[in-house]
């Protein structure tokens, strides 16, 4: 019985000691920090969620091609400080959006910064 | 886990344990060691008057014979700390375990038991005290995204959940010596400020504990209840629970729970005990031998429940899977003659619809029913009674195309489910929930973490837009489930990550690849388009990782929605 007890014991006793939340999961190492690029693009739809916000949008390419992209950002947590909320963005939403590019070519940007719909032009800090 | 490996597990535990304390009295941080000093006279001079405060006497000889001899008992018969902090049954079981860790106390199971027990039922918290907090004890994860920056609560929001410092009760006094403390082995800096918001938002003496340290009745829990369950994925359950007494605040429990979605039927047996007369703490297991499927709802299951105070319902969780993952949110309401409506198997009816077969479930219900008995809301005509039962009535009913959109209360004469049915005139979005999870691969001792997704249909709401507040909830949505990797090439595998059922149980891969995953969960409409004739697509933000990591010589280990340092690696 008491080994019982101590096996329980030993078992959580990892709730006795610190814990800390599942931010900063990986690193931002995917993006080529050294390059940027710009789209006009409009915006398909927003993921205001952990562990990083994602906004996916489309590009139009010279040929009336409509490409497939994503943006992704810290978390909702960063971003409410700036203002942003859940509706910040909206399906057919005209933008501007600028970021790194993946190193893998990858149609995703770690996002730097964005003109919004209203014209306001919002810089958007990584950081995971 | 081996008795070996118990032990094994125990020493390193210890050692922890000893490193930490070390850190209590061996660190030299300068700035800490001002923080602290300033912490203590800002502290001492704000709560010279408070220092006083009537702590709650130990009455019990067993806590006094265990506890009593560094825990000095005073005149009044408080002993120190003990008296001057409340908490749940959680808090006291954890309080327990440190002492037996790092103190070296000695108890055998039962005295373990029973001291937890008395604590929890002599210093624990008022009903009104427990109800905010209660997703700690549920295992429910649940995102303090209200706290300002401003609110000194941040700081204990950066390691863990802010419910879980508010989980107890201090004197002012203690929360200094907590903080203290806390920072002293956690190496963060300790300030005034922070001893004095939690001694003002979590405090010693309230109102609420007044009322409830007064009581004197034991807890009357026994009869017959009615039990409404859901469990994503798999839906509503409905049935009911008898509860039959096995000591002052022990009861064994017996419940038969049947789907709603498909009429398969569970049966549930355990024993709880009740502690302070509201805080349901107990085991059941299904009648049925559990099968190797880890969502099976044989699984044997850890209760909790909040009993409201005139012990006429409860409400809480009952859980299982390595990562608690697994469950059914429960609602007891305790039977009685009168006729109750418990819940309507749909969730939503389309305006424009005609001869719609709802069942609504519920409790002595007459023999005869007439369409005039029920009401669905403005807009809505009940054609006819298919069938009814005490328990089930088969209703067929017509929406007007122009009936007013949004929740609609339902009625069976004059017992009221308000808000049970949404009427609307078309899914504008798929949600998938949760929207953002962590699913855990498998190691030599830890099994894998599941996670079980659901796609729920959501109309815009009054305001005309998607993703507001006012958006209203349509209920499951039928999909097919798929994965995409971030960043892998559109169209390629994910299997090595892991699949999901059809039901949307996503397992992960059985072979560890020993690093993270980004994946988006893909939900996609068979049967629901968007206004240009697409399927609506609704998706989640899924981390799939390793259940354990080494950092800078740590061992961090993955709970429910955080990463748990485990001690030296």
């Amino acid at each position: 019985m008491k080994n019982t007890l101590l096996a329980l014991l030993a078992a959580s006793v990892s709730f006795l000691l610190m814990s800390h939340a599942a931010e900063a999961h990986h690193g931002w190492s995917e993006f080529d920090t050294n390059r940027e690029v710009t789209f006009e693009a409009t915006v398909t739809d927003f993921h205001f969620v952990n562990p990083h916000c994602v906004v996916e949008f489309d590009v139009k390419d010279e040929n009336g091609k409509i490409h497939k992209w994503q943006g992704e950002f810290s978390n909702p947590g960063q971003l409410s400080r700036q203002g942003w909320t859940a509706a910040s963005l909206e399906a057919g939403d005209k933008f501007t959006i600028t970021g790194n590019p993946a190193k893998n070519n990858a149609p995703a940007i770690h996002v730097a910064r964005i003109r919004m719909p209203n014209g306001q032009e919002v810089k958007v800090d990584g950081g995971r | 886990m081996s008795r070996i490996g118990s032990l094994r597990r125990l020493a390193v535990s210890l050692a922890v344990c000893a490193l930490l304390a070390g850190n209590v009295s061996g660190q030299s941080n300068p700035e800490l060691s001002q923080a602290q000093e300033s912490l203590h006279k800002v502290a001492t001079t704000e709560t010279a008057g408070a220092l006083h405060e009537e702590g709650v006497p130990v009455t019990d000889p067993l806590v006094i014979a265990k506890c009593g001899s560094c825990h000095a008992r005073d005149d009044k018969g408080n002993m120190e700390r003990i008296s001057w902090a409340r908490t749940t049954p959680e808090g006291w079981q954890n309080a327990l375990k440190r002492m037996i860790l790092v103190k070296g106390v000695s108890l055998t199971a039962q005295e373990g038991r029973l001291i937890a027990r008395y604590l929890s039922t002599f210093h624990g918290l008022a009903p009104e005290e427990a109800m905010p907090v209660r997703h700690i004890a549920e295992r429910r994860i649940h995102e303090e995204s209200n706290i300002a920056d401003s609110d000194p609560g941040k700081a204990c929001a950066k390691c863990h959940a802010l419910a879980l410092t508010l989980s107890w009760r201090r004197s002012l006094e203690d929360w200094k010596q907590f903080v203290e403390l806390h920072s002293a082995r956690y190496m963060f800096s300790p300030n005034a400020e922070i001893v004095a918001y939690l001694a003002r938002v979590a405090p010693l003496h309230s109102p609420e504990w007044e009322a409830w340290s007064a009581r004197t009745n034991l807890p009357n829990l026994a009869g017959r209840w009615l039990v409404i369950a859901s469990t994503p994925g798999h839906g509503k359950y409905y049935g009911e629970m008898q509860v039959d007494r096995a000591g002052d605040d022990e009861f064994t429990t017996r419940a038969n729970l049947t789907s709603v979605r498909d009429g398969s039927r569970t049966l549930r047996t355990g024993r709880s005990v009740v502690y302070g007369d509201y805080a349901w703490r107990g085991r059941s297991k299904g009648g049925e031998p559990a099968s190797s499927a880890p969502d099976d709802r044989s699984s044997e299951a850890r209760e909790v429940l909040w009993i409201a105070p005139d012990h006429s319902r409860a409400e809480g969780r009952w859980f299982w899977g390595q990562y608690q993952e697994f469950g059914f949110d429960v609602q007891l309401q305790r039977a009685s003659s009168n006729t109750t409506l418990l819940a309507i198997d749909r969730v939503s009816l389309k305006a424009g619809s005609r001869a719609n077969r709802l069942h609504l479930i519920g409790d002595n219900f007459p023999a005869q029913v007439a369409p005039r008995d029920l009401d669905f809301g403005p807009g809505t005509i009940v054609r006819g009674i298919v069938s009814s039962t005490s328990a089930d009535i088969v209703a067929e009913v017509d929406v007007a195309a122009d009936a007013p959109l949004g929740k609609h209360g339902v009625a069976f004469r004059r017992s009221v489910l308000p808000g049970a049915i949404a009427v609307y005139d078309r899914i504008d979005y798929v949600k998938v929930t949760p929207e953002s999870a962590v699913a855990a691969f498998g190691d030599s001792t830890h099994p894998r973490g599941y996670l079980q997704f659901e796609a729920i249909g959501y109309q815009r709401g009054a305001d005309g837009k998607l993703h507001t507040a006012d958006d209203v909830e349509l209920g499951p949505v039928d999909v097919t489930w798929s994965f995409q990797v971030f960043h892998a090439p559109e169209g390629s595998s994910a299997d090595f990550v892991g699949r999901a059922s059809a039901s949307g149980l996503f397992m992960p891969a059985s072979e560890n690849p020993n690093r993270n995953f980004d994946v988006w969960v893909i939900a996609t409409a068979r049967d629901e388009n968007d206004q240009n004739g697409l399927a609506l697509v609704g998706k989640s933000y899924l981390v799939v990782t390793i259940p354990t990591y080494v950092f800078n010589g740590r061992k961090y280990v993955r709970d429910l929605d955080r990463w748990v340092d485990d001690g030296p690696a």
